[in-house]
């Protein structure tokens, strides 16, 4: 007997149940591994401690003197500890998306995944709600830790600040479907993902203001989006003087959400259409 | 037709001083090539050398200020004048103990995650070969690193080496069994106790805190020092630091290089025994195959 009839019927509630489903097995896969849960919220601890010592050396009695010239703040740790938390929502994108893809592939179960009767880009949905929780989570874990190490001293207001992050971050996962459309097809992931998060980190200024970059690396910073949303939360949260106004650098935020929505999904569909073709989806 | 059944007593293997080369030889080649079948380790060789050690560089910058106040500030403090050169030789060691925790200490793991560490234990061979094979193509790999950054640190960050090339290849020399002495004994370690990403979390993270990859030990809180003084990387980073940049000769390296022999020898002797022992248990429980 021959059927045209697909025999799954798709509908919102099963696709919710897909999400639902798939979420909860990232987060079982998460927290069976409990040390590497720790070792999330203390690692940015680890990274900031070189930045903590070498700044010191530079201080007069705890005050930055040169770095309030760049930033307008002589509080060098609240600055960039703020930036290593929205540097970790940088990294759970390149890492929690880009290389889940990755690990599907190498535990041989991209090819099934992928036959499943759901929109593939809901299945990146799925792998970054825990990831996005999961990173919310150990990121005020870590504002905690490194508040009781380093010092962490907010004058601004905390809402306005986490109002203006909102649709960087949206349109920071947006930019995540076409990452791991690329991933999809380079394969080799490992040294994609990492370097690029780490070069994005530093253009956008997670480190250090980018005002500090020399003439002809500046306009790489100021064409990512990342660089505004970072900026404008230093400046509502810590009161440091900012690229552009708020007001600006927040409308370019949210018309950058709705342009790598869009972008991102697109090219993901693109690239995912061209590796079916190529039948390339299960190789590593 | 009568079929004829033979009682095995002994294992086919015939395991020797050369089966074990040719084994060695056999997993040297298989890691090789799969380390040039991803060509993304080329990016990797000319760029990480490069932006790794500049986002130190460009803070360093912001706290020195427009007018290089600061600066002034940390050369009172530190008596370091080149502190680009010092960051960028910091960064590099602590990137160079990075990778082989990552590939020589995640080599069996990545077996065992693969599903093949279990057969390929079962085949007769010397079974350290497996590690001792991972870590050669990576070493290989490692200085040509190594190579393009000192290459790359004059060319774009303007690092001046005035010291001699010969100290620092024999610092580096010196440094070789300890850095691989600890990723022998790491990857033992993580096939038993698999969370590997949170152990190299540790380690590195140790280094980079208690060794001074962008500044000197002397600015450590008193209680840090003595723990600094227990780890092989900062008698690496010391030495090379003072080989490659500064004129001060054998006699400045001297007590860095007897410190270096001596936790080589430890380092070695460590994993080696870590080796054994995870092999006995893991034959013992069963437990190689898991993940």
């Amino acid at each position: 007997m021959e059927s045209n009839l697909l025999l799954s019927q798709p509908t919102m509630a099963s696709h919710l149940r897909a999400l639902f489903a798939i979420a909860r097995k990232d987060w079982k896969q998460y927290w069976r591994y409990p040390l590497n849960a720790v070792s999330t919220v203390f690692q940015p601890v680890i990274w900031l401690a070189p930045v903590y010592f070498m700044g010191k050396a530079f201080s007069v009695n705890g005050q930055a003197l040169g770095f309030a010239q760049y930033s307008g703040t002589t509080d060098f740790m609240s600055f960039i500890i703020l930036g290593a938390v929205l540097g970790n929502f940088i990294n759970a994108v390149f890492w929690g998306m880009g290389y889940a893809l990755k690990n599907d592939m190498d535990a041989g179960v991209m090819e099934s995944n992928w036959l499943t009767p759901i929109p593939r880009l809901l299945i990146l949905v799925g792998r970054s709600l825990t990831n996005l929780f999961v990173t919310m989570v150990t990121s005020l874990g870590m504002l905690v830790v490194c508040g009781l190490i380093f010092g962490f001293h907010p004058t601004g207001d905390v809402w306005s600040a986490v109002l203006a992050v909102i649709p960087m971050l949206i349109g920071l996962y947006g930019f995540g479907f076409a990452f791991a459309g690329l991933v999809l097809i380079v394969r080799e992931a490992n040294t994609m993902v990492d370097m690029s998060a780490f070069l994005v980190q530093i253009f956008s200024g997670t480190d250090f203001p980018v005002t500090v970059l020399p003439k002809w690396l500046l306009p790489i910073a100021l064409i990512l989006p990342l660089t505004y949303g970072i900026d404008a939360a230093r400046g509502l949260l810590l009161k440091t003087d900012t690229l552009l106004s708020i007001r600006v650098e927040v409308t370019l935020l949210i018309v950058f959400m709705f342009i790598m929505l869009w972008l991102g999904s697109w090219i993901f569909y693109r690239i995912e259409r061209r590796v079916r073709m190529l039948g390339t989806l299960g190789q590593h | 037709m009568t079929v004829q059944s033979i009682t095995l007593t002994r294992s086919l293997g015939r395991p020797s001083f050369l089966s074990g080369l040719r084994a060695l030889w056999a997993v040297m080649k298989r890691e090789w090539m799969i380390f040039v079948r991803y060509p993304s380790w080329v990016i990797s060789l000319f760029i990480w050398p490069i932006i790794f050690p500049l986002s130190y560089v460009l803070t360093a910058q912001a706290l020195s200020g427009r007018d290089g106040s600061g600066m002034a500030q940390f050369q009172a403090a530190t008596g370091v004048l080149d502190i680009t050169g010092y960051i960028a030789i910091g960064t590099t060691i602590w990137m160079w103990q990075n990778v082989v925790l990552w590939n020589v200490g995640f080599s069996l793991r990545n077996e065992q995650l693969r599903g093949t560490l279990e057969s390929n234990w079962l085949s007769p061979t010397w079974r350290f070969a497996y590690l001792l094979g991972s870590s050669a193509p990576q070493l290989l790999s490692m200085l040509m690193f190594l190579t393009v950054s000192a290459i790359e640190f004059v060319l774009f960050l303007g690092v001046r080496f005035d010291g001699s090339l010969w100290l620092t290849l024999l610092t580096i020399l010196f440094a070789v069994p300890s850095i691989y002495g600890l990723g022998f004994a790491f990857a033992s370690l993580v096939i038993t106790l698999k969370e590997a990403n949170a152990f190299v979390f540790l380690v590195r993270g140790i280094v980079m805190i208690f060794c001074g990859i962008t500044f000197p030990i002397s600015i450590l809180p008193d209680w840090m020092r003595p723990i600094a003084a227990w780890l092989p990387q900062t008698y690496i980073i010391h030495a090379i630091r003072s080989a490659s940049l500064s004129t001060d000769g054998l006699s400045a390296i001297s007590g860095d290089l007897k410190a270096l022999a001596l936790f080589g020898i430890f380092w070695l002797t460590i994993g080696y025994l870590v080796f054994n022992w995870m092999e006995r248990r893991a034959r013992r429980t069963g437990a190689i195959g898991q993940y």
